[in-house]
C-alpha cells in the first residue's frame, strides 16, 4: 500500500526522509537567525517567535506521545514513561513559564538545569532571578540531577523530564533506529561530547570567576556568545532536530549534550542503572542494537550474557521492548546483580 | 592446524572464535554458500518485514573476522576426501584440512506433496528470505502450511505486508508438542485476532498451477485460491550434500557423533543442528551457540562428553510472549492470569516439579531452571514463582 511504502520511505533515508531533514532544518535556521516567525506568532495571539515555538513543541511531545502510548500500550514502563514526558512539557516546559510570564515574572522553565539551560548556571544571569529560583537552580543542577542520576540512571531526567528527550520520544519515534551503531561513531561520541562537556564547563567557570571579580573581559563575551550560537542554536536546535531523519533522534543528546555526559558519568559511578541479560536466551536478532537511539550496539552485550551499563544510555526502555525473547531488563540496583545458576 | 567449518551459521562461527581465543596459530577457514557474512537466522522475519536492512542481520562488525584472522570462503562444498584431508567446493577449486567441522545446520523439512513451483517458498535461508520478498507484491493471499514458530513468523510478516493469510495446522490444537490445549487456544485466538484465516486440523492435500502455483486444495476438501505457499512443517538436518561424497559420514537423522562432537571419520567433527550428537539433535540457536563452543574445545583437543543441559526455550506468537523449561507436556497446574492474556503451567510429578510453560509474561528462565534442577517441590515453587517473573519495571504481572 501506498501508505506504508510512503512511511517506510519516510523513515529509511528515503526521499521523502530527506526532504522532511530540510524542512526541519529550514525551520530550525528560519526560527534561530530570522523574525519570519513573528508575524505569524502575532496572529495567532502569540507575543513572540518563541511562544509559537512552544506551542508548536508541545503539540508535537503530546502528539507524537499519544501515538507511542498507543503502539507500546502493552508495556507499563513505556506508558508510565511517556505520561511523564508529556506532564513536563505541557505544565513545566509550557504553562508555568507562561503563566509566570502573564504575571510578569521572569519566564523560568523549572524542568530544564544546568549545563544543559546555560543560563541556569551563570551567576550573572541567576542574580537578577527570585531568591527561590536561584537555590532551586544551583540545588537542582549541581545536586538533586547528578545524585539521582548516580541513584536511578540517567533516565530519570533523559528519557522522563528532558524536554530534548521528550522530544526524540515522542514526535521522533519513528526515526530513532536511524542512529548510527559503529564503533567508529561511539569513538567520535566520546570525543565530541565530553569536549562540549569541557568547554561549558570551562565557559561557567570563567563566568564565575568574573562575576566575583567583577570584571568581564570582551574576549569572555565573544566566547559566551559563541558557545551560545554553536551549542545553543546551531548543535541543539539545527543539526539536534533538523537531522531526525538521516541520523536519528538523539544527534544532540548522544554527541554534544554536556548535561548527558555529566549525566553518563554518574550513571557509570553510581553502579545502580545497569540492563540486565537474561543468560543465553539471546538469538542475536539485533532489534534491540537496531532501536537503540544511543547506537549502543546492545546485541554485543546481550549475545555474550554480559549485563551493562553504557554512558550514554537514557534508559528509554526500548531494546527490552522490542526483545522477541524478553532477554533485557532495565534495573536499578545496587551493583551488579546477577543470577548465575545452572550447567 | 588448519580448521576448516563448513557452515557460517551460529554453530560455525562460535566454534571459529572460539578456537581463535585459545589457539592464535590456527589457520582458520569458514565456507559458506548462503551468504559471506554470519547473519542471525531468527532475525530473517524482521529482515523480510522491512524492519532492518541486511547489514543489521548480522551479529559481528565485519571487521572481527579480519582483526580475528577467519578466512571467509563463498561457495558450496560438493565433496568430502577423509582420507585426502581435502574438500572440493562447486568452483572446481580444493580446499585441505587438518581438522574439519561439519556446521551446516537445518533445513526446511520438504512436504509430500511439494513440487517445484514459483511462489512455493520456505523460510529458513537467505535465498528463501529473497524468494518472499519478491514474491509479496504480487501475493493477494497466502497460504502458510505447518503450525510450528517458522510458520507463525511467516504469518506476522505476511500479515505485516497486509497479504491475506489462511494458515494450515495439522494438529487438532495449536502445537500440541509444546503448549496445553488451553495455551494453545489462546495462541490460536490471538493469531486470529490478527486478521488470520487459522485453520486446525487441516494440512495441504495438493498444489495447484503449473510453473506458478495458484491455489491449493486442502484435507477439507476446501479449494484456496493464492499467490504464494509457505512450506513451514519443521526443519531437519541438512546432510543430504553428504550423501554424495567420496568418503560420507555416517548418518542417521543428522550427522552422527560421539559426545566429543566426533564423526565416523578422523579428525572431522560435527555441532550444531546438523549434528545427532548420542542421538540427540538439538535444533535450537542456543543449543547450536553452545555446541559450537564446546566443539572448539574438542577440535584443539579436550576429551569431552556433551550432553545437552535442562531443555529451555522460548518463543513469540505475534505479540504474545512465551518461555518454557523442562518438560512442556505432562500432569501440571494451568491457571490464566486475572486481567490479562497470560498464563502460568507448572508440570509436576510426585509432587516434584518436572517443567514450567509461560504464555504472555515474561520469566526467567535460569531461576525456573533452577528450581527443576534442584527438584523442588511444587507447593514450594507455587508460592515463589513471582521471584522468576521478569516482566518490565513497573509492569509486573499479577499472579
Amino acid at each position: 500500500m501506498i501508505r506504508d511504502r510512503l512511511y517506510h520511505d519516510m523513515t529509511n533515508r528515503g526521499v521523502t526522509g530527506w526532504l522532511m531533514a530540510a524542512l526541519l532544518t529550514a525551520f530550525y535556521v528560519v526560527l534561530y537567525f530570522t523574525e519570519a516567525l513573528t508575524p505569524w506568532a502575532q496572529r495567532v495571539g502569540l507575543s513572540s517567535k518563541w511562544d509559537l515555538y512552544g506551542v508548536l513543541y508541545t503539540v508535537a511531545i503530546v502528539g507524537g506521545g499519544l501515538a507511542v502510548m498507543r503502539k507500546y500500550g502493552h508495556n507499563r514502563y513505556q506508558v508510565i514513561r511517556t505520561s511523564v514526558v508529556m506532564f513536563v512539557q505541557v505544565v513545566f516546559a509550557f504553562s508555568i513559564p507562561q503563566m509566570l510570564k502573564a504575571m510578569h515574572q521572569p519566564e523560568l522553565y523549572l524542568s530544564y538545569f544546568w549545563p544543559l539551560k546555560f543560563d541556569y548556571g551563570n551567576p550573572e544571569y541567576l542574580a537578577q532571578q527570585p531568591m527561590w529560583f536561584i537555590v532551586y537552580s544551583i540545588a537542582g543542577g549541581l545536586v538533586l540531577v547528578p545524585l539521582a542520576g548516580a541513584f536511578f540512571g540517567k533516565r530519570w531526567y533523559c528519557s522522563w523530564v528532558c524536554g530534548c528527550g521528550g522530544l526524540a520520544n515522542t514526535f521522533g519515534e519513528p526515526w530513532r533506529h536511524l542512529s548510527d551503531k559503529s564503533t567508529a561513531a561511539w569513538k567520535f561520541e566520546k570525543v565530541s561530547v565530553y569536549s562540549v562537556l569541557g568547554i561549558s564547563l570551562a565557559l561557567t567557570g570563567i563566568l564565575v570567576y568574573s562575576w566575583t571579580t567583577g570584571s568581564k573581559a570582551p574576549v569572555v563575551v565573544e566566547f559566551q556568545s559563541w558557545y551560545g550560537l554553536i551549542v545553543g542554536s546551531v548543535l541543539s536546535g539545527v543539526v539536534g532536530v533538523g537531522l531526525y531523519p538521516l541520523g536519528g533522534t538523539r544527534v544532540w543528546c548522544r554527541f554534544f549534550c554536556p548535561m548527558a555526559a555529566l549525566l553518563g558519568i554518574t550513571q557509570r559511578a553510581g553502579k545502580r542503572f545497569h540492563i540486565r541479560v537474561k543468560e543465553d536466551m539471546c538469538i542475536s536478532c539485533g532489534l534491540c542494537s537496531k532501536y537503540c537511539e544511543m547506537g549502543i550496539d546492545v546485541r554485543a552485550y546481550a549475545q555474550m550474557n554480559e549485563s551493562f551499563t553504557r554512558a550514554s544510555c537514557v534508559g528509554c526502555g526500548v531494546c527490552s521492548e522490542v526483545c522477541p525473547r524478553g532477554v533485557l531488563r532495565l534495573e536499578s540496583e545496587s551493583g551488579l546483580v546477577q543470577i548465575t545458576v545452572g550447567r | 592446524m588448519h580448521l576448516v567449518i563448513v557452515g557460517n551459521g551460529v554453530a560455525g562461527i562460535t566454534a571459529a572464535l572460539a578456537v581463535r581465543a585459545k589457539d592464535a596459530q590456527a589457520e582458520i577457514t569458514v565456507i559458506s554458500g548462503e551468504g559471506e557474512y554470519f547473519f542471525s537466522r531468527t532475525a530473517l522475519m524482521y529482515a523480510f518485514m522491512d524492519q532492518m536492512q541486511r547489514r543489521d542481520l548480522e551479529p559481528y562488525e565485519r571487521h572481527v573476522f579480519r582483526e580475528k584472522r577467519i578466512t571467509l570462503r563463498r561457495g558450496w562444498v560438493t565433496d568430502l576426501d577423509a582420507e585426502g584431508r581435502c574438500l572440493s567446493l562447486a568452483d572446481g577449486v580444493a580446499v585441505s584440512y587438518d581438522k574439519l567441522l561439519l556446521a551446516t545446520g537445518s533445513r526446511g523439512r520438504r512436504a509430500e506433496w511439494e513440487r517445484k513451483l514459483e511462489g512455493v517458498v520456505n523460510f529458513v535461508t537467505l535465498q528463501d528470505l529473497e524468494a518472499c520478498e519478491r514474491l509479496t507484491p504480487g501475493t493477494k493471499r497466502a497460504v502458510v502450511a505447518g503450525g510450528g514458530l517458522i510458520g507463525v513468523e511467516l504469518v506476522e510478516c505476511l500479515v505485516h505486508h497486509r497479504v491475506a493469510t489462511t494458515f494450515l495446522v495439522r494438529e487438532a490444537t495449536y502445537w500440541p508438542a509444546a503448549l496445553s490445549p488451553e495455551e494453545g487456544e489462546m495462541v490460536v485466538a490471538h493469531i486470529r485476532a490478527q486478521g488470520v484465516d487459522l485453520r486446525l486440523a487441516t494440512e495441504v492435500a495438493s498444489l495447484e498451477g503449473e510453473g506458478r502455483v495458484n491455489g491449493v486444495v486442502t484435507t477439507a476438501g476446501d479449494k484456496i485460491g493464492c499467490e504464494m505457499v509457505g512450506v513451514t512443517i519443521g526443519v531437519e538436518p541438512n546432510v543430504d550434500w553428504l550423501r554424495g561424497v567420496k568418503t560420507p559420514p555416517e548418518l542417521g537423522r543428522g550427522v552422527v557423533t560421539d559426545g566429543g562432537f566426533r564423526t565416523s571419520l578422523p579428525h572431522v567433527f560435527a555441532a550444531g543442528d546438523v549434528a545427532e550428537v548420542n542421538g540427540q539433535i538439538e535444533p535450537l540457536w542456543y543449543a547450536a551457540k553452545r555446541q559450537g563452543a564446546a566443539v572448539a574445545r574438542a577440535i584443539l583437543g579436550e576429551t569431552m562428553e556433551y550432553g545437552a543441559p535442562t531443555y529451555y526455550n522460548s518463543a513469540k506468537f505475534f505479540h504474545l510472549e512465551w518461555t518454557c523449561a523442562g518438560e512442556t507436556k505432562g500432569p501440571g497446574r494451568f491457571r490464566k492470569l486475572p486481567g490479562r492474556d497470560a498464563s502460568v503451567r507448572v508440570l509436576e510429578r510426585d509432587g516434584i516439579v518436572t517443567g514450567f510453560s509461560m504464555l504472555g509474561s515474561r520469566w526467567n528462565h535460569r531461576v525456573l531452571v533452577k528450581w527443576l534442577e534442584e527438584r523442588r517441590k511444587t507447593e514450594d515453587v507455587m508460592g515463589r514463582l513471582s521471584e522468576a517473573q521478569y516482566d518490565v519495571e513497573f509492569g509486573r504481572v499479577a499472579l
